[in-house]
């Protein structure tokens, strides 16, 4: 990472995710957040609350008591719904603040988006962001995981969200349109999936998103179980454990014939000279990545095509945010200073 | 500097550029000049000295065709929309849980799908007093998925039509290469390629070096019942624009700037059309089919063009997919788009176009792009089904 240009200057990547928003920030900070923003119902919720505005894992806790937004539901802030574009601002606020920005410093600040927000809503996203900072820079999460992996050439990315699953290709320049796709079969859609196939079998028990959500990350796989898997669910108020290996397979495995189809799709539309190099180079990144046995079950499937190497990224949380920061950081000061 | 580190400033120049909302450069080494959108551009070749009186006059009717053409749609169908719903006073067409249908592949945002109300139908079945055509229209008009994929129309025939030919070269390049024979050459090879990837009859609008007016290319496309119709050229700028080359992809719609009615008015040279045919043309310029299909062809063909053009044309810029007012894409009435290849007057570009491995390159990646959109057809055919069923799953 090449040193800040201005004493004064604080470079932020964020990470603006479906699911989790990170920050990570040039003097060190690194925090995440779940992208759950809640302002109090009432003026007795907010007394109790002692909270203009809440975030994350807390926000969740007093759900009951707020008026909850996710504001990137499904990849992109839902046009006209000022709410869902006031939680961006609230959601930037909070971030730059986790990075511990002081009075005096100047922001430089990259974010990173759903490809299809970035389609979308790139202004509302600008405008959200330019409150607080100096510099700002708006770009794609594949893209942000892309440039911390430094493989901007004859490379694809694969960004497993929770709202969608972002591709794009790396040819040596800024992605453009074509070189992207989204699928909207992407990790809330498992988890939609597994809790419809948890209460046809187990009708008796009390699953709920959120709990099947955790089960997902703690145990979601492709491909052969390498284990069984057993969790506890109440039923009629007492706690009682089910094997739901069969129902985690089931659902995570339903997105993954889009992904194979899009994944060659995308490679076929490109020169054939160069499409070696890029089925050798295909990097999975983002939360879905961390399902066990993702990058064997998609090199087999896509064996049937043609031979492809895939590489799941090691710190996916961070990775969009680290990137983000890198590119504010690296951003030549001729180009820095017109932003 | 090494080849990594240029990549990385490219990059960030791209970044630079996105955030700016400027043009995007190639590799970031140069951005698209300001006299690309300036008036007056003038195509190099034989046949730009035909007398300014007649050019000014041709300037003055196609523009005046694409706006007729224009505003006789936009007026049309807003006026009839208001009315329609005032009239009718029944729902407008439902959109069938636009936000939860999630598509398999090709996904992006799904596009609000829309479905007929049973109300709708019967208050607009024959007989109900409103005019079957202006039903037609505000069926249209509401229609919220394209027209292609409503009627599962095919594409069985694509023609393909090398620019100029016989006594008409075309644009020239510095080394005496002739537009005419460059086009003919990849649109043989095209053809070729086309015919081996699939079941398609493909035919040249002329094999030989012969000339053929414009109104001859379009009866061509007609009589041989075209499905799909691609105009191949190869582009020029004037010497004071320097060695500049890029890619452009039109299809009809009116003129987005100066520089492409003017391009416009170069390639209607020799039209051989009447001011009586227009009339005719004119009422099919409101095809909704031939301009939601002819801007997806546009697109598809463009992108793949230009982002593997990239690799093997340095400095190749993108002026991008956009409307203008081409005769012959006006005459045709099927899916229709003209192809600017690259500019024959940079001397390097006209060195690679002079080599039968680039031409063949050039031929790939067309195809590349035809077949993308054919593909992206078959797949919105096959979401449909796709949805249909998450659309019953989700509510049972």
């Amino acid at each position: 990472m090449s040193p800040s240009k201005k004493d004064n200057m604080l470079y932020v990547g964020i990470d603006l995710g479906t699911s989790r928003s990170v920050v990570s920030a040039s003097n060190g900070n690194r925090k995440w957040v779940e992208s759950y923003v809640g302002w109090p119902k009432d003026f007795v919720a907010k007394k109790m609350l002692g909270k203009r505005v809440l975030f994350g894992a807390e926000a969740l806790e007093h759900r009951l008591s707020l008026d909850l937004s996710r504001p990137l539901q499904n990849g992109v802030l839902k046009e006209g719904t000022e709410r869902d574009e006031a939680a961006v601002r609230e959601l930037i606020d909070h971030l730059i603040e986790l990075a511990g920005a002081g009075p005096d410093d100047e922001i430089c600040v990259a974010v990173g988006v759903p490809a299809e927000a970035l389609k979308v809503n790139k202004i509302a996203i600008r405008n959200a962001v330019s409150e607080h900072a100096e510099k700002l820079m708006v770009v794609s999460e594949p893209f942000s995981v892309a440039y911390r992996l430094g493989t901007l050439d004859n490379a694809m990315i694969i960004d497993i969200g929770a709202g969608t699953v972002d591709f794009c290709i790396m040819h040596g320049t800024v992605p453009l349109e074509e070189d992207q796709r989204s699928l909207l079969f992407a990790g809330d859609y498992i988890d939609e999936q597994l809790l419809h196939l948890l209460s046809e079998r187990y009708p008796q028990a009390d699953f709920s998103l959120n709990m099947v959500r955790r089960f997902k990350e703690k145990h979601g796989f492709v491909g052969e179980p390498k284990r069984r898997i057993k969790v506890e669910a109440p039923v009629e108020g007492k706690f009682t454990q089910f094997d739901i290996t069969e129902e985690m397979r089931k659902a995570c495995e339903r997105p993954m014939p889009a992904i194979v189809e899009t994944a060659i799709d995308l490679v076929a539309s490109f020169d054939p000279e160069f499409q070696e190099s890029v089925r050798k180079n295909i990097i999975v990144a983002g939360g879905g990545s961390q399902l066990s046995g993702l990058d064997t079950y998609l090199a087999a499937a896509m064996k049937e095509f043609e031979p492809c190497n895939f590489t799941c990224i090691d710190d996916p949380l961070y990775a969009g945010a680290d990137g983000a920061l890198e590119l504010a950081t690296d951003m030549p000061e001729e180009f820095l200073e017109k932003l | 500097m090494t080849a990594q580190s240029e990549t990385k400033r490219a990059v960030l120049k791209g970044v630079y550029e996105d955030n700016l909302g400027l043009p995007r450069s190639f590799n970031g080494k140069r951005s698209i000049p300001g006299y690309l959108a300036l008036p007056g551009q003038r195509r190099q070749g034989g046949w730009d000295s035909s007398g300014r009186g007649s050019k000014a006059m041709l300037i003055g009717l196609v523009t005046l065709v694409a706006l007729l053409g224009c505003n006789f749609r936009i007026s049309y169908v807003e006026g009839f929309g208001a009315d329609f719903r005032r009239v009718a006073g029944v729902p407008e067409w439902q959109p069938l849980a636009a936000a939860a249908v999630p598509y398999p592949s090709f996904g992006l945002t799904p596009e609000p799908r829309a479905t007929l109300s049973s109300e709708f139908a019967a208050s607009h079945a024959l007989g109900a007093g409103v005019d079957i055509t202006e039903q037609y229209d505000a069926m249209l008009s509401h229609l919220g998925i394209p027209v292609a994929d409503l009627f599962n129309l095919k594409v069985h025939t694509i023609v393909i039509d090398p620019g100029h030919g016989g006594y008409d070269p075309g644009a020239t390049g510095y080394g005496g290469l002739k537009e005419k024979d460059v086009t003919l050459d990849i649109a043989r090879r095209l053809r070729e390629k086309l015919e081996s990837a699939g079941n398609h009859r493909v035919l040249l609008t002329r094999d030989d070096d012969v000339k053929m007016r414009l109104k001859e290319r379009v009866t061509f496309a007609r009589e041989n019942d075209a499905d799909l119709f691609i105009s191949l050229h190869i582009n020029s700028v004037p010497e004071e624009a320097g060695s500049v080359n890029y890619v452009e992809t039109y299809y009809f719609g009116p003129h987005t700037d100066d520089r492409s009615l003017a391009l416009a008015t170069a390639e209607n040279r020799d039209s051989d059309y009447a001011m009586g045919d227009f009339r005719a043309i004119i009422t099919r310029i409101g095809d909704v089919l031939k301009t939601e299909e002819s801007a997806q062809l546009a697109n598809a063909i463009h992108t793949r063009l230009y982002s593997n053009l990239q690799r093997v044309s340095s400095g190749i810029m993108d002026a991008g997919a956009k409307t203008g007012p081409f005769v012959v894409l006006l005459g045709v009435d099927v899916p229709s788009v003209l192809v600017e290849i690259s500019c024959i007057s940079n001397q390097a570009e006209e060195s690679r176009l002079g080599t039968p491995e680039y031409r063949d390159r050039v031929a790939g990646y067309l195809k590349l792009g035809i077949v993308q959109y054919l593909k992206r057809r078959a797949i919105r055919d096959k979401q449909d089904g796709v949805n249909t069923q998450y659309v019953a799953q989700q509510e049972r």
